[in-house]
């Protein structure tokens, strides 16, 4: 059979019916396995708990408005974090400032006292702060990514699908990033 | 130019933006969430159910398919009928309609057609003046000035002469 052929059949055989899905039973599955890592991902554009977690529920809630599309879904995590990376950007475009309102006690309650290295209790959390005020300042594409880079749950080429690039200019956006980043700490004399 | 980093100062950086970054990346959400989640997204559903059957889709199918072009068009109609209403307004301000008053058939009893009563003959002239002059003839002869022989004249005044006939 040629190409031709294999094209005829291929139109004019039917398609796969896909299987229906529970859709409420897939959505729990959803909530519970990467609702932590998107909570993460709007709390790292909002530096703000409540917020970030605003935008885990409307992830959701669009999620559940979309339901019949859930078969369609190859990937869904990245699906998800696209989504709730879009909310929070919308929200922070829309409030047209920079996070006012970084809580340090957000900043003190990510980590448990337990999994804190060394290094991580010799800085405090005051320093977070202002090395995160100082992300801020870096041109968006090299933010995003460094951003996004941030979050363990997340690989290089799930960013990339995230921000719709390739792996490799990520990683060079990431690399831009921490060096203008340790431009400005020096700047600020953060390093000393 | 960008100021020269300390080589030494490397690792400290990397390690002060790391440290920052991980707050981000291991930041916990408040405990609860998945079942605050799952509340909500519960509570929706129900919304969402109760709306539907409030509607039910067999008994507005019809109307959802056909409303929008149903709306489309009574709105296109009705769009076409405000600019026609409104230009035939519009020209009626501009230039109103001449009253028109069907002719008043007039049919005297004299024995005059309905044709000419149709087409009353304008009204009569006034009456043609006795008189020659008033009939055009000598009107020519009134226009002059007619000067007696003897009357006195002022000096340096030109009168004409008055006309003498020819002696043979």
């Amino acid at each position: 059979m040629n190409s031709l052929e294999g094209q005829l059949v291929s139109w004019v055989a039917p398609a796969p019916v896909a299987k229906p899905l529970d859709t409420s039973k897939t959505i729990a599955a959803l909530v519970a396995e990467y609702s932590t890592a998107l909570y993460r991902v709007a709390f790292s554009v909002t530096r703000n708990a409540a917020e970030a977690e605003d935008a885990v529920q409307e992830t959701f809630l669009r999620v559940l408005k979309h339901e019949s599309r859930l078969s369609e879904i190859r990937d869904y995590r990245v699906w998800l974090v696209r989504i709730v990376w879009n909310i929070v950007l919308d929200k922070k475009r829309r409030a047209k400032t920079r996070p006012e309102n970084e809580d340090i006690a957000d900043h003190a309650r990510v980590l448990p006292s337990g999994e804190r290295g060394a290094d991580d209790t010799a800085i405090s959390t005051e320093e977070h702060a202002r090395i995160l005020a100082l992300v801020d300042r870096l041109p968006n594409r090299e933010r995003e990514a460094l951003l996004l880079s941030a979050v363990e749950e997340l690989s290089t080429a799930e960013i990339a699908a995230t921000l719709g690039t390739t792996e490799s200019s990520i990683r060079s956006r990431i690399f831009r990033a921490r060096r203008e980043l340790a431009v400005l700490l020096e700047k600020e004399g953060i390093t000393r | 130019m960008k100021p020269e980093i300390d080589p030494g100062s490397d690792s400290r950086v990397n390690n002060r933006i790391d440290a920052a970054l991980r707050s981000l990346g291991n930041s916990l959400p408040a405990p609860g969430l998945e079942g605050r989640l799952l509340t909500r997204l519960a509570a929706e559903r129900m919304r969402m159910g109760s709306a539907t059957n409030a509607f039910p889709a067999s008994r507005t199918g019809w109307l959802r398919r056909f409303s929008a072009p149903a709306l489309g068009t009574a709105s296109t109609l009705l769009v076409g009928a405000v600019i026609v209403a409104g230009s035939v307004s519009h020209s009626r301000h501009i230039a109103p309609a001449p009253v028109s008053v069907a002719p008043v058939l007039h049919l005297p009893a004299s024995g005059v057609g309905a044709a000419s009563a149709a087409h009353p003959a304008g009204p009569s002239s006034a009456p043609i003046p006795a008189g020659k002059s008033a009939r055009g003839h000598a009107i020519h002869r009134q226009g002059r000035a007619r000067i007696a022989p003897g009357a006195h004249k002022a000096k340096g005044i030109v009168v004409p002469r008055p006309a003498v006939a020819p002696q043979n």
